[in-house]
């Protein structure tokens, strides 16, 4: 019986403790949390910051996705302030908008760069060819031009009838 | 002009003309000269101008001013821009070391600027808590851009100047590619406030 009373009181006793307990062990967990989210966001920020770097790089028009990093940035602000005043659920929904919109600044980053890639490519044999055929034909132009005047140079110095002059004095 | 000397200039004008021909490609070859490269930093009063700056503040009334970044970096640069209030002992970022103030900051802002680009947003603040011991002042809670921070900042009388002052300061970070973190970039500015109480 006396057991049957200890178990009781015990039971009374845990379910009372809890009360104290789990809120301060999920505001711990939620602090973790966010700062975890605010880490991982942070590492999507520069992933799609270098993202967007390497497509303006190859020579893509990134202006579009500027304004999106932008707004990234601004969202990212505000959770790290929101994460200092202890707003832990505010902070993680900033972070999860953050995370969001910079997996889809990279990915149309990674597609701009891509196409602007192949341009690059396209367009840089086409200089390099225009360039080489270009040299070409002026080289050999000016081998035939040369040959030609030469050979007026030669039928005019011909045709010269050299004069013999006295001297009188 | 014998033949000799038309063959010198015939042979130099084909040179040139397939230099002129030739100069695109050489274009991509050769890596173009770059200028030095760097960042601006501005502070703007509440009418867009480099006047007017807040400067007599009184407790729970509301100053603006315009914070702007430009960037001649030469690549699209990711900027951190810290918001810092100090009083006129504590210290300032050091350009000769190149290192930041050890002060916290009151906010940020994080802003991606293309080269060539400028980057411009307003700044409100207002102290929302100062009270006054003697001949010191501290602030204890200061809002901006209506977001709210603690502040543990105490400024003595300058007798001097006549005023309990603090600067409001902005520290330039810059986001580094190859070591993957944000470094003080040496840029900073400030305005001076005078907190009347």
């Amino acid at each position: 019986m006396s057991v049957l009373r200890f178990s009781f009181v015990l039971i009374i006793f845990l379910v009372l403790a809890t009360q104290f307990f789990v809120p301060s062990t999920s505001a711990q967990i939620g602090e973790d949390e966010t700062a975890l989210a605010l880490a991982r966001a942070e590492v999507r920020v520069v992933s799609a910051y270098q993202a967007v770097l390497n497509a303006e790089k190859t020579g893509a028009n990134v202006s579009g996705l500027l304004a999106q990093l932008n707004d990234v940035g601004k969202l990212l602000a505000e959770a790290k302030v929101a994460y200092r005043l202890g707003d832990y659920d505010g902070a993680v929904r900033l972070t999860g908008f953050c995370s969001e919109i910079s997996e889809r600044v990279k990915n149309e980053a990674d597609r701009l760069q891509s196409e602007a890639h192949g341009h690059r490519i396209m367009s840089h044999w086409l200089i390099m060819t225009s360039s080489l055929v270009g040299t070409v034909a002026v080289g050999l132009g000016s081998f035939w031009s040369w040959r030609f005047f030469k050979s007026r140079y030669y039928e005019r110095v011909l045709r010269m009838k050299p004069e013999v002059s006295f001297d009188e004095s | 002009m014998n033949l000799e000397e038309y063959r010198t200039v015939f042979v130099a004008g084909s040179l040139i003309l397939m230099l002129i021909v030739s100069a695109p490609t050489l274009g991509l070859i050769v890596p173009s000269m770059r200028t030095e490269s760097f960042s601006e930093l501005w502070v703007l009063g509440p009418n867009h101008k480099a006047e007017d700056y807040p400067f007599n503040i009184k407790v729970n009334e509301s100053y603006s001013i315009f914070v702007g970044v430009g960037n001649h970096i030469g690549d699209l640069s990711y900027y951190l821009l810290y918001v810092k209030l100090r009083n006129q002992t504590q210290p300032l970022p050091n350009a000769t070391t190149s290192e930041s103030s050890p002060l916290s900051p009151l906010s940020e802002y994080q802003v991606f600027v293309a080269d060539g680009g400028t980057w411009e947003a307003p700044l409100k603040f207002s102290v929302l808590e100062a009270s006054r011991n003697d001949d010191s002042l501290s602030v204890g809670r200061m809002s901006i851009n209506d977001v709210t921070s603690v502040v543990t900042t105490s400024a003595r009388w300058d007798s001097e100047h006549k005023g309990f002052y603090y600067q409001l300061f902005f520290e330039l970070w810059l986001y580094n590619v190859a070591s993957q973190s944000f470094q003080f970039h040496n840029r900073f500015v400030g305005i001076w406030l005078n907190i009347t109480g």
